[in-house]
């Protein structure tokens, strides 16, 4: 063996074990953390992504950290950490050109991951209903005011959230503005038809009368009439809410699925040869989503689903797909073309080392938001003012309680009451019913198929 | 000939990265300027906003006639009382920023008495309280003793912002009003208009 190929395999070696330390895919540094969610501990979950302390900048594990530490109470450290995303985000903004050229040489993860538009518009509702939980109404109107000018900026109507203009609505009508508020429920209407391929919700039955007793409210009497038959509400009446408060539940139901890395052969005439390439997918069908059931006072009802995440993020991956798998391609091309670079340097060995080097940095970019619910359900009840034991039941599949969340409500007339809870899975402590087999998150896959 | 150039190559490809990880952890580069040079950096609201609203709210505050009705007609300085500026912005403005400038230069005016608002008071009042049990009886201060202010000052901020991919248009307005706690008429109104582009660059390195 000459000195040129001693050295070449010498390199080789070592950026081999340099780069291959990083070549778990995100979905495999999740698991953990996804287990511990799925177990009902999302205080262990936080603990596991607070041990990447390091990445302090980093939108995916902001975006993590946001959200489990709103699910253990801490709302300001929430903010701070939603708060580093959206900054980082508006960094990425603009398309670097040496991640991009990276991304075709070594794997998709060279590019910063600055998340999905819906989940960049997420953001601001997570952040709005942490000021919410703290009182901080009008912090909170000035996060439904940033998510606006965002979707302004993206222009087009299947971009928008109808979730995020629901809320709007509910913010600016506890604000008191039911002006905006009505021009939030209206965009929301119309959001949710032009998004309903998307979401599969139709327009939920909690958003039509919302924006029914706003048009009432503001005395529209035309523009509700008109509604009320192109809804399908025709029976509707718009209540007499005077002295009344109103308790809105907002519930994040289950996990987003995890986007898992999916590899397979196909053939590239350009070389005329088979190359192996890896894309991110959702191997397994949408989960189970339980129902729950609100208790409060006289009232008992069931929460309606407002937005259904697993469905944008299956339609958000799919639509990305041909650009995705597109650079794969060329990056399976680029990546024969050094193997051959490096066989003629080096021989057989060099070939050899550059194969191993290219099969090991080939990883699917699975990064996403993973914290998210998989579906947010909503309540909304008008109750008479004073103190209330409010009781929220999941409901498992086969129709009996298999958790149970409670919390003290107080009402006040003319004002309301805004809640926001996560549930992933029973929790392992007092108060659920026991039972092995009615969670409602998918199993972990392990999804790292070999050729 | 082929192995002398792959191994200054291999030394100079080391060299350079040793050289980009090593200066990577090399302190930051800090520079002092004065507190009134403009830097506008991410086109949010900034001091140099803060300071134009203050700036023009406290020339005008002093020049309107509000002040001089009110000292011909009860012969002293008006007692003013900080209410809440709502912020009803697209971003999180810290409002105390300007309205300490405005309380600073309206007190060293001489033209203008502020007393402590609502969140100020509440530390003083229970200092006042440990006076009554702990201090000497000629140094208390007694309590009831403090002055009702004669006007509020409340106000807010407002935004309309325009948006298309990459570039911003951002308008601010800032209003303060001067409200007389007895009739609840306002006397005075002050407004700052600021309006900026952001143009957002569509690639980077």
């Amino acid at each position: 063996m000459d000195k040129v190929s001693i050295r070449l395999t010498a390199l080789l070696a070592v950026s081999c074990l340099l780069i291959l330390q990083g070549c778990t895919t995100a979905a495999q540094k999740s698991a953990g953390m996804r287990q511990f969610l799925e177990q009902g501990r999302p205080d262990l979950a936080l603990v596991e992504v607070e041990k990447n302390a390091e990445k302090e900048g980093d939108v995916m594990e902001n975006m993590n950290r946001g959200i489990l530490r709103s699910m253990t109470g801490d709302y300001q450290g929430s903010n701070d950490a939603l708060e580093k995303a959206k900054n980082e985000i508006e960094a990425l903004y603009a398309t670097s050109i040496t991640k991009q050229a990276g991304a075709v040489i070594v794997n998709d993860e060279a590019i910063s991951f600055d998340g999905d538009r819906f989940e960049q518009v997420l953001i601001h509702a997570y952040m709005a209903l942490n000021y919410l939980a703290e009182s901080d109404m009008d912090a909170a109107a000035v996060e439904i005011r940033q998510a606006d000018v965002k979707m302004m900026e993206w222009g087009d109507t299947p971009e928008e959230d109808p979730f995020m203009r629901y809320l709007a609505g509910i913010i600016y009508e506890a604000l008191g503005e039911d002006d905006e508020a009505l021009v939030s429920y209206r965009r929301a209407v119309e959001v949710y038809k032009a998004t309903n391929d998307k979401q599969g919700l139709g327009v939920p039955l909690q958003a039509k009368k919302d924006l029914l007793r706003m048009l009432a409210k503001n005395g529209l009497w035309s523009e509700y009439k008109q509604y009320r038959k192109e809804l399908g509400m025709q029976q509707y009446q718009a209540p007499n809410d005077k002295g009344y408060g109103e308790l809105v539940v907002v519930f994040n139901n289950g996990l987003v699925p995890q986007r898992q890395m999916k590899a397979f052969q196909t053939y590239s005439s350009e070389l005329a040869l088979n190359i192996r390439i890896a894309v991110p997918d959702y191997p397994n069908p949408p989960s189970y989503v339980n129902q729950v059931q609100l208790n409060v006072g006289p009232v008992e009802k069931l929460l309606e689903p407002v937005e259904n995440l697993d469905g944008l993020a299956r339609a958000a991956l799919s639509s990305d797909m041909p650009v995705i798998t597109a650079r794969a391609i060329a990056r399976a091309v680029v990546k024969k073309k050094s193997e051959k670079e490096a066989g003629d340097r080096g021989g057989a060995l060099g070939q050899l080392a550059m194969l191993v080097l290219n099969t090991a940095t080939e990883i699917a970019d699975t990064r996403c938001w993973n914290t998210l619910p998989q579906m947010i359900q909503v309540g909304r009840v008008f109750l008479k003012p004073g103190q209330y034991d409010l009781k929220l039941n999941v409901i498992g599949r086969t129709g009996a309680v298999v958790d149970s969340i409670t919390a003290p409500v107080s009402i006040v007339a003319g004002k309301k009451t805004i809640l926001n809870k996560y549930w992933v899975a029973p929790r392992p402590y007092a108060g659920n019913v026991a039972g092995s087999n009615q969670t409602a998150a998918a199993p972990a896959a392990t999804g790292v198929t070999s050729n | 000939m082929q192995v002398i150039n792959l191994n200054r190559f291999l030394v100079a490809a080391t060299m350079g990265l040793v050289v980009a990880l090593g200066t990577a952890g090399c302190n930051p580069k800090i520079t002092r300027v004065s507190s009134d040079a403009v830097t506008d950096l991410s086109g949010k609201w900034n001091d140099t906003d803060s300071r134009l609203v203050a700036e023009e709210m406290i020339q005008d505050v002093l020049s309107r006639p509000w002040l001089n009705r009110f000292s011909r007609k009860s012969g002293k300085v008006p007692t003013v009382i900080i209410g809440t500026v709502r912020n009803l912005s697209h971003e999180h403005i810290n409002t105390r920023t300007f309205i300490r400038d405005l309380e600073k230069a309206l007190i060293n005016s001489g033209e203008v008495e502020f007393v402590a608002s609502a969140n100020e008071r509440d530390e003083v009042r229970s200092e006042r309280r440990d006076q009554d049990l702990n201090a000497r009886e000629d140094t208390r201060k007694a309590m009831g003793q403090e002055i009702g202010a004669d006007f509020m000052l409340k106000g807010s901020i407002n935004t309309i912002i325009d948006a298309v991919s990459g570039e911003q248009a951002r308008f601010y307005q800032v209003d303060l009003t001067l409200i007389d706690l007895e009739s609840n008429r306002k006397v005075w109104v002050g407004q700052k208009k600021i309006k900026k582009t952001v143009e957002k660059s569509g690639f980077r390195f």
